[in-house]
This record gives structure tokens, C-alpha cells and sequence, in this order.
């Protein structure tokens, strides 16, 4: 075989190998992450974990319950307030403003938000709103997690909407439809499932959050449901107990996470699954 | 040259009937011009589409045929740096006007695109959607008007056991004709067509122009076409475009048969477009 | 003028009007709240500057450019004596050396998943990245700090520090002992946490080749590696560093995975199995516990991560944007 065709040939099957051996590294690390987080999470599982509170110092009894209800409480708030104005800003961008210069400059500020640490997001909520209201509280939480929601259900919408074909949008304005009604009655008709897509998204990626809520939120020992206070929350009584030396809180670190990845693997896939739906249709 | 022209319109079945009476006009164009930016793509236009009559628009690609048809209902608001100057009048109404209610006109002047363009829900909710808008009316007398609607769309019979299912769910040809049924729904006064038989197969296609057809005796159809044929069957009047400008319009008999433009003839006899 | 008939009766326009107007409000309010939902992005933004210059403000006044090349941190001193450059040296000495390893086997994975893998293997391998992408934080901290550490600590480590021991230069960056808590371990979980941004960018960037080009590569004779390095990676070059950028820009403000496992030490030594600390992991382990000067330091680092991210995510935008509007043509 001539010579230089077989060099060639030889670096080709090289760099091969190296591309493969680089996809099983990913791969593995995904494996072992989910290996160690199972096996060392589940021999914490039990009913406990859901029905008794965070135990304090030293103790080797109780569970999770206040975490769990104020991380559900507070991700939901954060949901129910950035989700809102992710739409109805991706709408904006979609529909509206599509020959703006105002868009373009807002798609690229909402590029670097999403991409940005989520620890300024949480000095900023600080800043913004635990000092004027003099204290760490719930509602401060839910706001650093509204506003993480925001670019991510924004970034999700405005490409959504710009698949919707145009002749629907000609179509539905042919018959006499006001603007905000082709919006509202098709175009969000037409995107439904890549818009549900884009709030689950944001949802899996705040239910981990826990940079923004260290100094917002903050967390605490009790059960508490008032959004003036500081709330118990997963991500920050986890961290709060993978530092501690105390064997059962570290038990209770790694219920927890296993708890967490299982919600956020839940909805990344949830979310694909429906984003292909809508792209088979 | 003109033999030609005969045989092919005989083979395209043009109504032998004589001339329709002059019809009262529906829409008036006069000295309309459109811009796309700069591009200066109708130039100087004049015309009327006479009351239940139909007036097809025929022309080589990108002769300004369905620009012209989306000036009737406005639909180039939708996109910026688009104007339209000169006088364009539906009834006593100027659609030009700058103050004018654009969702009313569009409610007035319908329209049916190239590509089937159902809504993503029911093909009842397809129908009954259009009318909700504007009236506010009982369930049976809903249940009435999308019956009606759909028999104006000649749908009807396919669709009645099925006007749960998905918009979506019908054949192309179906589909078209509910987007023509959704139209009829809201009652508008004129309905145009952009080359609506495009995507459709000949069977479709007949089934969609004899409903054109029939649909004259209660409106005032434009239709915009690259089908010479289809032009010949259906309309009464046919306008030949070309570069932006209006080079002829007549009874489509005569249009077929004894052009009066040398570009007209050349273009019914297939020498370009 | 209308012919009258069955389909046309009683409704005239004048009905219209009336519904429509109804409608006109609606309209008019839901133009206004999409468009102050879009500006409440700029608000954000603006939000966070002046947040972070009001409460840096009264450290920017004590410590002025000084602050940069101060190694001390000694906020409990009196006067506190407060500098960022041990925090802004493991912040880019951990982010380097994650990039160093998530940019080549990122890369790999792309071209492996683009180029050389089964089509039934396609999906799952790509999912499983992406998952990795979802996994929060704070897992792969605790991971790191439970799992990982003790391991490099034990094995990758003590085997490093043996082999250059006595090299120069080298030998000062690998230098022992082993510990639990260090920047290179930090920046191998950095490495994992960044490496599906790599690949799922490249891999989408990579879908922009011009199926042509490569078949034309193909045609004259190319390896599957010659194509790739002639064609697909001149092709998407502006892509490829806009997505390292963006994970770059990941990598220096990650904080949960960080800050177990780095060491919280603000005192900067040569080698990189030596503790240390970045701005976010200093952040987010002391703000909650800090008061006044102490407090406003650390929201003076906040600053200048937040400046520095911006930029890296901001050239990362413009070089994706680049090569999204050559694709377009």
C-alpha cells in the first residue's frame, strides 16, 4: 500500500478511537454520577424522609418534609412569576417586535441572562429585595428563581413561535382576527407543546437551583409556609448537610439529591419527549 | 396563432355562454401603485371586480398577480416597509384609508390561501371560531352555521360524523375547502383566492373550482392563478399581468380567444411564463 | 349591492363593528404587556448593575484599585483588609484547566456523534450528554466533595506528583501532597459540568455544513478525519469558539460544584492539587455570615465576575450570531 495512504489512514483510525473513548468518558461520568447517587441515596429513602422534618445537630431521626414543601413552594412561585413574563416577552419578540432593533438588543441581553452565574442572580435579589424588606425570606427566594425562569421560557417561546408558519398568522388576520387573538387562539395553539416544553425546562432548571438561594431564601430547620420568612429548601439544607459531621445529615444530603435529580432528569425528559412530538408532527 | 388559442381554450371547457351583462362594480382600483421598499412592483393599476362575478389574475410569476390580490384585504400591513398609494374603493368604503379597522375589512374581503392553512383544533371549532368572533349565538344555532358553512364548502358530507377530529386529519383537498368553508362562515362580501388549487390533485382541484363557481352567485370572487385553464373555466373576467402592470383586461372569452395584446397572446399560447 | 340569499341574511357590518370594538382594548392591553414583558429583560439587567455598584460601592471607596492585587483576605482584621486576587487566580486557574480537558474530549464527542456513530446509537449517547447538562450543581459538588475528591486524592494525584517530582516548572504545579479539596479537582468537575454545552453546540453548529462540502471531501479521497479538519472545523470555526466561549463563561461563575471541594483557601500557591477559592465559591461561602465592609467585598468580587462574564458571554453571542447569518445565506 503506498506509504503515505497508510499514514493517513493510520491517523484516521486514531483520532476514531480518541472521538469514541471521548464519548464513553461522558458517558461514564454520567453513569457514575447516577450509580453513586442511587446507591447511596436510596438507602435513605424511606417515609420518613417525606413525613418528619430536618433534625437538628446530632440527632439520628427525621426527614425532609419542610425542605421538600418550601423547595415545591418556592419553585413553583418562581414558575408562576418568570414563566408569565418569559411568554409574554418571547411573544413579544416573535410577534410584535420581529423587525425591531429594541428585539434584537433584547435577545441578545436575554442570551447573556440565561447564560449568567446564578450566584449575581442571587446578589441581586439581595440587594433588591432581602435588604429593603430587612430580612432573608421566601418571597426573596422565589424572585432570584423567577428570574432565572425568565430568559429561559423567553429564549424557548420566541423560537417556538417562530416555527408557527406564517400562513397560519395570514390565515387567522384573512378572517378578520385581531392581532392578540391570532396570537392567543393559534399561534399559541400551534407552539403548545414547545411552549410547555420551554416552562418545564426553566422548571427543571431552577428545581436544582441553589447559589440564588443561599442569601435569598436561605433556609432553615423548621416547617414554615409564611413567604415572609426564611423557608427550608432542598438545595440549601443539602448543602448545609453534605459539610456537616454528622452521618445522618449526610444521609440525608444524598435522599435528597437523589430526590432532586429524579424530579430534574423527570422533566428534561418529559420536555423532550414532548419536543419531539411536536417536530414528528 | 388565434386557432390555437381556440382549441385550447375548447379543451379547457371555456363557457361557450355568451358575455355576462356588465356587472355593478364590487371593487374599484384606480391608479393603484405598491412598493416594497423601494421596489416599485404595481405600477399605475386600474380595474374593477364587478359584483358576483369572478376575476381571475393571470401572469408570469412574480407579474405583481397576488400583491395586487393582498392589497384587497390589507394583508400587507403585516409586514413593515410595504405602502400602497392611488385609490382603491369596496363599495363606498377606502381600503387604502390609514384609520380604517383593518379586522373589519378583512372580515369583509376573505381570503384562501396557496397552502391549506387549518387551524391546529377541531374541524368544528375550525368553523365555529371565524363566527364566535363576531356574533355571540346559541349552540344549536352554532351547530347550524358550521352545518351551513360546511355544505358551502361542499364538506359537509365527508366531514359530519367527524367534526371532532383534528383540522389537521383531512386530505389536502379537504383541507382547502374547510379553509373555504371557514371563510364563508364569517359572511364576507368578497373572497379571494391565491392560487388556491396549487397543491392540490385534479380531482381536488375540479371539486374546488366548481365550488368556486357556485360560490359567485353569492359573492365577489378574485382569484389569482398560473393555471390558464383553470382561469378559462371559472372566471368571467381575467386580467393579464406583466412586470407590475396591468396589460389586459377583458371578458375572459375574449381574453382566450382574440387578445388585443401582443404579450397577452404571447403568454395564453405559451411562448414565455 | 350583495346578493341576498340563505347564506347571507340578517348579520351587516354594522354588527361587526360592534363585536370588534369590543375587541379593540384586548388588543391594545396585550400589545403593551408582551411589550413591558420584553423590556422588563433590559430592567433585569440594569437591575443587577446597579445592585451590584450600590452594595460594591463602600469597598470600591475603601479599597479602590487596590482591591486587584491584594492576596490578603482577612475579613475579620481591623480594619478588614479585603483583595481579590487569590478569588480572580482559582476563578481562571480552574476555569483554564477545565476548558484545557472539556474543550478536546468535548470536541470528540461532537465529531463522534456527528461523523462516526451508528445512526441507532445517535440518540441515546446525545441524550445521555444532555442529561448531564441537567444534572444541577450542586449534585456534582457533592459528588465531587463525596466521591471524586477521595478518589483523585488516592490515586490520580499521588501517581502525578511522583512522576514530576524534580522536574522543573512541572514539578511545582504537580506538587503534593494529595489533598481532598483542590483546584485541579474543582476543575475536573468544571470539565464534566461543561463539557455537554461543548458538545451540543458543536454538534448543532456542525448540522450547518453544507452536506455538498463534505461530500465533495469525501469525493476526492479524505479520511473521515481529514474532512473534519478541512472542512467541517474550518467551516464552523466562529461556532465551535462561540460555544467554548459560552461554556467558558459557565465554567468561571459556577458555584455549587466548586465550592465544596476547593478548599475555601484565599492564599494562592503554585501547585494546582493545593487548595484554593474562586469569587463564587468565596461568595457563596461567606455572604450570608458577612456583614458591612466584609459584605460589601464580596459583592465588589460579584462585580467583577459579573463584568468578566459578561464579556466572555457577550463574544460568545456575537461569534454564535456570526455564524448563524452565514448559515442563513
Amino acid at each position: 500500500m503506498n506509504p503515505i495512504y497508510s499514514r493517513r489512514r493510520r491517523k484516521d483510525f486514531v483520532i476514531r478511537g480518541l472521538c469514541m473513548a471521548a464519548a464513553a468518558f461522558g458517558v461514564t461520568w454520567l453513569a457514575l454520577i447516577l450509580i453513586t447517587l442511587l446507591y447511596n441515596g436510596i438507602a435513605g429513602l424511606n417515609l420518613e424522609i417525606f413525613v418528619a422534618d430536618t433534625p437538628p445537630p446530632g440527632s439520628t431521626e427525621g426527614g425532609l418534609r419542610n425542605a421538600i414543601v418550601g423547595s415545591i413552594i418556592m419553585t413553583v412561585l418562581g414558575v408562576g412569576i418568570g414563566a408569565p413574563l418569559g411568554l409574554f416577552a418571547g411573544t413579544y419578540l416573535a410577534e410584535y417586535g420581529r423587525n425591531d432593533k429594541l428585539t434584537s438588543v433584547i435577545r441578545f441581553i436575554n442570551d447573556i441572562l440565561l447564560s449568567a452565574p446564578s450566584i449575581i442572580i442571587g446578589l441581586f435579589i439581595y440587594g433588591a429585595v432581602v435588604v429593603p424588606m430587612r430580612g432573608f425570606s421566601a418571597i426573596a427566594g422565589s424572585l432570584a428563581l423567577a428570574v432565572i425562569v425568565i430568559p429561559v421560557v423567553l429564549r424557548t417561546t420566541e423560537d417556538m413561535l417562530l416555527l408557527v408558519p406564517n400562513a397560519l398568522r395570514e390565515a387567522a388576520s384573512a378572517l378578520g382576527l385581531p392581532r392578540s387573538l391570532v396570537i392567543k387562539r393559534i399561534a399559541y395553539r400551534a407552539a403548545r407543546s414547545g411552549l410547555i416544553t420551554g416552562v418545564l425546562l426553566a422548571t427543571a432548571r431552577v428545581a436544582g437551583e441553589t447559589a440564588p438561594l443561599l442569601f435569598t431564601a436561605l433556609s432553615n430547620q423548621f416547617f414554615s409556609l409564611g413567604l415572609n420568612k426564611t423557608m427550608a429548601n432542598l438545595p440549601v439544607t443539602i448543602n448545609n448537610f453534605v459539610q456537616s459531621p454528622y452521618a445522618y445529615w449526610k444521609q440525608l444530603a444524598w435522599s435528597g439529591a437523589l430526590l432532586i435529580t429524579i424530579t430534574v432528569l423527570a422533566l428534561n425528559i418529559g420536555a423532550r419527549i414532548l419536543g419531539a412530538e411536536r417536530t414528528a408532527k | 396563432m388565434s386557432e390555437l388559442s381556440v382549441s385550447m381554450s375548447a379543451a379547457g371547457g371555456l363557457p361557450q355562454a355568451p358575455v355576462l351583462p356588465e356587472a355593478p362594480a364590487k371593487v374599484t382600483v384606480r391608479n393603484l401603485n405598491f412598493y416594497y421598499g423601494e421596489h416599485h412592483a404595481l405600477k399605475n393599476i386600474n380595474l374593477t371586480l364587478g359584483a358576483n362575478r369572478v376575476t381571475a389574475f393571470i401572469g408570469p410569476s412574480g407579474c405583481g398577480k397576488s400583491t395586487l390580490l393582498r392589497i384587497f384585504n390589507r394583508m400587507y400591513d403585516l409586514y413593515p416597509g410595504q405602502r400602497a398609494t392611488g385609490q382603491l374603493m369596496l363599495d363606498q368604503t377606502n381600503i387604502l384609508d390609514g384609520k380604517l379597522d383593518l379586522n373589519l375589512l378583512r372580515a369583509r374581503v376573505g381570503m384562501v390561501f396557496q397552502k391549506p392553512t387549518p387551524f391546529p383544533m377541531t374541524i368544528y371549532e375550525n368553523i365555529a371560531f371565524g363566527i364566535r368572533l363576531y356574533e355571540k349565538i346559541s349552540k344549536s344555532e352554532m351547530d347550524d352555521r358550521v352545518e351551513k358553512a360546511l355544505r358551502g364548502g361542499a364538506l359537509w358530507n365527508e366531514v359530519k360524523d367527524k367534526l371532532n377530529a383534528s383540522g389537521l386529519s383531512l386530505s389536502g383537498g379537504q383541507q382547502q375547502r374547510l379553509c373555504i368553508a371557514r371563510t364563508v362562515a364569517v359572511r364576507p362580501e368578497v373572497i379571494l383566492f391565491d392560487e388556491p388549487c396549487s397543491a392540490l390533485d385534479p380531482i381536488s382541484t375540479a371539486k374546488v373550482e366548481e365550488l368556486i363557481q357556485e360560490l359567485s352567485e353569492n359573492y365577489t370572487i378574485a382569484i389569482v392563478t398560473h393555471n390558464m385553464q383553470q382561469a378559462a373555466r371559472v372566471s368571467d373576467k381575467t386580467a393579464f399581468m406583466y412586470l407590475g402592470e396591468l396589460i389586459e383586461f377583458d371578458d375572459t372569452s375574449k381574453i382566450f380567444t382574440s387578445p388585443s395584446d401582443r404579450r397577452t397572446q404571447d403568454y395564453i399560447t405559451g411562448r414565455f411564463g | 349591492m350583495a346578493v341576498q340569499s340563505d347564506i347571507i341574511d340578517d348579520a351587516g357590518p354594522y354588527d361587526r363593528a360592534k363585536a370588534l370594538s369590543a375587541f379593540k382594548l384586548g388588543d391594545v392591553t396585550f400589545y403593551w404587556i408582551t411589550r413591558l414583558s420584553a423590556i422588563s429583560v433590559l430592567l433585569i439587567l440594569g437591575g443587577i448593575i446597579v445592585s451590584l455598584i450600590v452594595g460594591a460601592f463602600p469597598a470600591i471607596k475603601e479599597y479602590g484599585l487596590s482591591f486587584l492585587w491584594t492576596q490578603r483576605w482577612a475579613p475579620s482584621a481591623d480594619p478588614p483588609v479585603l483583595g481579590a486576587l487569590g478569588p480572580m487566580y482559582g476563578t481562571l486557574v480552574t476555569s483554564f484547566i477545565a476548558m484545557l480537558i472539556a474543550i478536546p474530549v468535548g470536541l470528540g464527542i461532537a465529531i463522534f456523534l456527528t461523523e462516526l456513530c451508528p445512526q441507532w446509537l445517535r440518540r441515546p449517547i446525545g441524550m445521555a450528554i444532555e442529561l448531564l447538562a441537567g444534572i444541577p450543581s450542586i449534585i456534582y459538588g457533592m459528588w465531587g466533595f463525596f466521591v471524586l475528591g477521595p478518589f483523585l486524592a488516592n490515586t490520580f494525584q499521588p501517581f502525578m506528583i511522583k512522576i514530576f517530582d524534580g522536574v522543573p516548572v512541572l514539578g511545582a504545579i504537580f506538587a503534593g501532597p494529595p489533598s481532598y479539596l483542590s483546584l485541579f479537582n474543582s476543575a475536573l468537575i468544571l470539565a464534566i459540568m461543561v463539557l455537554p454545552f461543548i458538545t451540543s453546540i458543536s454538534v448543532d453548529v456542525f448540522k450547518t455544513v453544507p452536506p455538498v462540502l463534505k461530500e465533495a471531501a469525501y469525493g476526492v479521497g479524505c479520511t473521515t478525519w481529514e474532512v473534519v479538519r478541512s472542512v467541517v472545523i474550518p467551516y464552523t470555526r466562529v461556532g465551535v469558539i462561540g460555544g467554548v466561549m459560552l461554556a467558558l463563561g459557565r465554567a468561571l461563575g459556577e458555584t455549587m460544584a466548586v465550592t465544596f471541594i476547593i478548599g475555601n483557601s484565599f492564599r494562592i500557591s503554585g501547585s494546582i492539587f493545593a487548595p484554593g477559592t474562586t469569587i463564587s465559591a468565596a461568595i457563596a461561602s461567606e455572604f450570608a455570615e458577612s456583614d458591612g465592609l466584609h459584605q460589601s467585598g464580596l459583592i465588589l468580587l460579584g462585580l467583577l465576575l459579573f463584568v468578566l462574564t459578561f464579556f466572555v458571554l457577550a463574544a460568545a453571542r456575537l461569534m454564535l450570531m456570526r455564524l448563524e447569518k452565514k448559515a442563513g445565506n
